[in-house]
């Protein structure tokens, strides 16, 4: 069942376009992670869907209902906050308790649902502590308490764990994953971080300059992106020129490679570069491929590797040995390889339909 | 106050750790300056209150009276001007108050053109001196029917107690984050329940230090209240100023006239100190 349903949503500020009609959709339980570079509108979308920012256009349903009429406080949405928007002049538990007051739950109900959401957020014994008496992770559980205890139809999140350390990031984000788990609330995750966005999400929904690029769970979009951009984005890669026929590309140096999909002409491929087998080889066949530089990242080996004009990074997991640069190298190519659809100009302008775009985004993220 | 954000980075670096050695140094020209700016005046002014004549040679006066005091105190018009005067403060706090919150949330929230302009324009009323406020507005309450009235006379300073509340109520309110408003919407607040549950209690150390500072400059004003109001509307002020005479130095009176006018400053500033938690007093001062 649909829980959110996006349809075409814009924003403009004055001439220029933050965000180009956007839709997506999020089924009842599942996480959905918006990722893009900063600026890319992400934010932008999350604060309409919330209704703290107006949108130009489009439409908003929320479990069947219109909702982008109505005003925040009336949207059954919870939103955690990057700077995590506790108020500074209450405890925690009357944080926690702010919301239901505002909703005019019962008062046994209310110290229920704050009880269970203190516990699921390992909350306990810091009820009267005020939020500046708390580091940044407890704060960011605080607010995210103080979302759950509302059980809205839909959770937003805003970058929520990218003013913590490294370290707590990647407690907190377990953290979170299971607390998903557990409670299987509605979520709309955003983030520019890569890593966070396949580790948590169902579904990755990738943005950039104001538009949905790709949709897809996160192995399908780093098996198989379909964008150039996405390739890039998620993970390192080789973005590669081919020459396709049928099922067979050939690279630019002439090695031929196997293809996922049917296709003619010239063509772009991502091959990932712990996809690409690579050892060390005297005579080598065909074009001649060196290693010109390797660094060591303990559990795997980064080489840069030179073939022609072409410079490809290949990681090698594993390894007993490196391979010196300067030594001539064999690259074998994984089967399958996606072929990145070639989504150009055309596209783009039967979606803005007439409308004077300037190609200027504004940083709204 | 954004200017006072923007250099804060680099304070902070400049910042110093206050050490066990640096305790004795401070404490001793802190006390020192206590000592000659506040200590010595006040007892100078208690010798001068009492002292039955005090010609130069002598260091300490010859004789004592409380005949003085006894004059001053048993006037029964003394005690009616203190009412007056109490009661005109607090309608001219809440006035303020009242008057400043909006402009003030205006001036903290919403970019404007002109900003700095309009910011001067509030700042106005205290660069030009009360008195000559005092005689111009003079003329247009008697032409109102406001002059010789108690309405007058709080209108008057209120003019004079405006600004500063404006700019304490617009450095309290610049500090509470958008995100604050939104998280609250998100909660299910509307508008008044943001104002009374978010906004009112975070702008409390604004509205605190801005009604002290109202309060007492109303209870001390004297000039423009003098203008408008006297003779019939009599304020603790303008009744003391009248026991001085204007023709010889009475320092003996001036200084009973002075330790009853410090009296409400003290007593304010004592109940504030104990109502005041001190991360309020730091709020206040901008350090949050």
């Amino acid at each position: 069942m649909t829980m959110l349903e996006i349809t075409d949503i814009t924003k403009d500020y004055g001439a220029s376009r933050a965000l180009h009609p956007v839709s997506l959709s999020v089924a009842k339980g599942e996480f959905v992670t918006i990722l893009g570079p900063s600026g890319c509108g992400k934010s932008s979308l999350l604060r309409i869907v919330m209704g703290i920012s107006q949108q130009s256009g489009g439409e908003i349903r929320l479990a069947g209902q219109r909702i982008d009429m109505l005003p925040p406080e009336r949207r059954d949405i919870a939103m955690v906050f990057q700077s995590y928007a506790l108020f500074p002049h209450m405890t925690v538990e009357q944080n926690l308790r702010f919301g239901l007051r505002m909703k005019k739950v019962v008062k046994a109900e209310q110290q229920r649902r704050i009880a269970h959401a203190l516990d699921i957020c390992t909350l306990a014994g810091l009820t009267g502590r005020m939020p500046r008496q708390l580091s940044g992770g407890q704060q960011q559980r605080v607010a995210l308490a103080r979302a759950i205890v509302m059980q809205p139809n839909l959770l937003l999140f805003d970058e929520p764990l990218s003013n913590l350390d490294a370290k707590l990031r990647d407690t907190l984000r377990h953290e979170l994953v299971a607390l998903h788990r557990r409670i299987g609330a509605t979520s709309l995750y955003v983030t520019h971080d890569q890593a966070e966005a396949m580790a948590m999400s169902d579904r990755i929904v990738v943005m950039n300059a104001g538009r949905v690029v790709e949709i897809g769970t996160p192995l399908e979009l780093y098996r198989a992106p379909k964008q150039a951009f996405t390739a890039g984005f998620l993970g390192q890669t080789n973005l590669l020129a081919i020459t396709a026929s049928g099922r067979t590309g050939q690279l630019p140096w002439g090695q031929p490679v196997d293809l996922a999909t049917e296709t003619s002409g010239p063509a772009q491929v991502s091959v990932r570069p712990e996809s690409i087998g690579i050892r060390a080889c005297d005579q080598a066949s065909g074009a001649p491929a060196t290693v010109a530089g390797v660094s060591f990242m303990g559990a795997s080996a980064l080489y840069t590797v030179a073939v022609g004009d072409t410079v490809l990074k290949v990681s090698q997991a594993g390894g007993d040995a490196l391979i010196e640069p300067g030594r001539t190298v064999a690259l074998t190519f994984p089967e399958r390889l996606p072929v990145l659809e070639d989504r150009g100009r055309e596209d783009r302008e039967i979606e803005d339909q007439g409308r004077k775009d300037r190609l200027r985004t504004p940083e709204v993220a | 106050m954004t200017a006072l954000a923007e250099t804060t980075p680099s304070q902070a670096t400049r910042r110093r750790t206050f050490t066990r050695e640096d305790r004795l140094p401070v404490a001793v020209g802190l006390y020192v300056f206590l000592f000659l700016a506040i200590a010595l005046p006040l007892g100078l002014m208690s010798l001068w209150s009492i002292a039955d004549g005090w010609p130069p040679p002598h260091v300490l006066p010859q004789s004592y009276t409380t005949e003085r005091w006894a004059g001053v105190l048993g006037d029964s018009g003394l005690l009616r001007a203190a009412i007056n005067s109490i009661v005109i403060a607090i309608v001219v706090t809440v006035a303020t108050a009242l008057i400043a919150l909006p402009t003030a949330w205006a001036m903290a929230r919403f970019p404007f053109r002109l900003k700095r302009a309009v910011e001067i324009f509030i700042l106005a009323p205290i660069i030009i001196p009360g008195i000559v406020v005092a005689v111009g507005i003079g003329q247009v309450f008697l032409a109102l029917g406001l002059a010789y009235s108690v309405a007058g006379v709080i209108l008057v300073q209120i003019v004079g107690t405006l600004p500063l509340m404006i700019r304490l109520m617009t450095a309290a309110l610049e500090t509470i984050p958008d995100d604050l408003l939104h998280a609250a919407r998100s909660l299910g607040a509307g508008t008044a329940d943001i104002i009374r549950h978010i906004v009112l209690p975070l702008a409390v150390p604004g509205l605190l230090a801005g009604g002290l500072m109202s309060f007492v400059g109303s209870f001390e004003e004297f000039d423009k209240s003098f203008i408008v109001g006297a003779p019939v509307v009599e304020t603790l002020p303008i009744k003391l100023y009248m026991y001085l005479d204007p023709y010889s130095m009475q320092l003996p009176l001036a200084s009973i006239v002075s330790f009853l006018l410090l009296l409400p400053a003290l007593v304010v500033f004592v109940i504030a100190g104990r109502v005041l938690r001190d991360d309020l007093m730091a709020a206040g001062m901008g350090k949050i």
